[in-house]
């Protein structure tokens, strides 16, 4: 009977330390997702970022695409220069980037003369570069800064939720924002709500004007 | 399970502690190195793109 009761016992404790167990690397798992992958993406993009800075160093040229075609400021959202690559597979997003769309709609980029410029980057975890989404509002800044030339963007429509099969949204004439012209259009992309990615959560802007870069790279009035 | 590994820890408490400790960081390495990664893309917290897939 004693023996019985032992086994019984046995396997009841077992069961509760695979229990715990579970709820450790649970635990676990979300450290990694919102503190471990933030780490690695945030050592991976201050390095290809510096190497593109090393790459423009001689000054404002000609555009240089090579390792990023350039960083993206948005003061709303904070104030960390994101750089932008071509692509939106996880395995460029993931080095804490900001990617322009190759796929299902190619983007246009910001020197062409008319066109969406569509990006996408993480809002948790992997540097989480469009966390603060959520607060740009319409009128705010978003700066692209390529090598010569500074874009000033200018926020006129947000759609907090959208489905991810709303690919309309990166048509070179997103309707969905009221726009039926062509125009100069930036289009940023993320999941949402936060910790998830249930819907996406889309910000439109226009190109409000250019600036030339000068030698000491002096920024635009929006990001002084 | 964790006190049937404790009983077939070699040396004293001591050395036994510091062999779970060991032990303990290696799993939680493979975790964050190999198990996590692994799992993440096939869990829906972290998909960005719109792309109708």
């Amino acid at each position: 009977m004693a023996r019985v009761r032992n086994r019984i016992a046995g396997i009841i404790s077992l069961f509760g330390e695979l229990l715990i167990t579970a709820g450790v690397v649970l635990g676990l798992f979300v450290v990694y997702s919102l503190w471990w992958t933030n780490v690695l993406a945030d050592r991976a993009a201050d390095q290809d970022g510096a190497q593109v800075r090393d790459n423009w160093a001689d000054g404002p040229g000609a555009l240089d695409t090579k390792d990023g075609i350039g960083f993206l400021h948005v003061p709303a959202m904070g104030d960390d220069d994101i750089l932008i690559k071509r692509g939106t597979t996880s395995a460029i997003l993931n080095h804490g980037v900001a990617g322009y769309y190759t796929d299902p709609i190619k983007s246009a980029l910001p020197q062409d003369a008319k066109g969406n410029f569509t990006l996408a980057a993480h809002r948790d975890g992997h540097g989480a570069k469009f966390h603060n989404i959520h607060k740009l509002k319409t009128g705010d800044a978003i700066v692209f800064e390529s090598k010569d030339t500074w874009y000033v963007y200018k926020v006129y429509k947000t759609l907090p939720e959208t489905t991810k099969y709303n690919v309309d949204v990166l048509q070179p004439v997103p309707k969905e924002s009221g726009k039926t012209k062509p125009g100069r259009y930036i289009t940023l992309t993320t999941c949402t709500p936060m910790y998830t990615s249930d819907y996406r959560y889309i910000v439109w802007g226009e190109l409000e004007r250019t600036e030339k870069v000068d030698r000491d790279r002096t920024p635009p009035a929006e990001l002084r | 399970m964790y006190g049937w590994i404790w009983r077939h820890l070699p040396g004293n408490a001591w050395v036994r502690a510091l062999l779970s400790i060991v032990l303990v960081l290696a799993v939680v390495y493979v975790l964050f190195q190999y198990v996590f990664p692994w799992a993440e893309p096939l869990l829906p917290f972290n998909d960005v793109t719109v792309d109708g897939q």
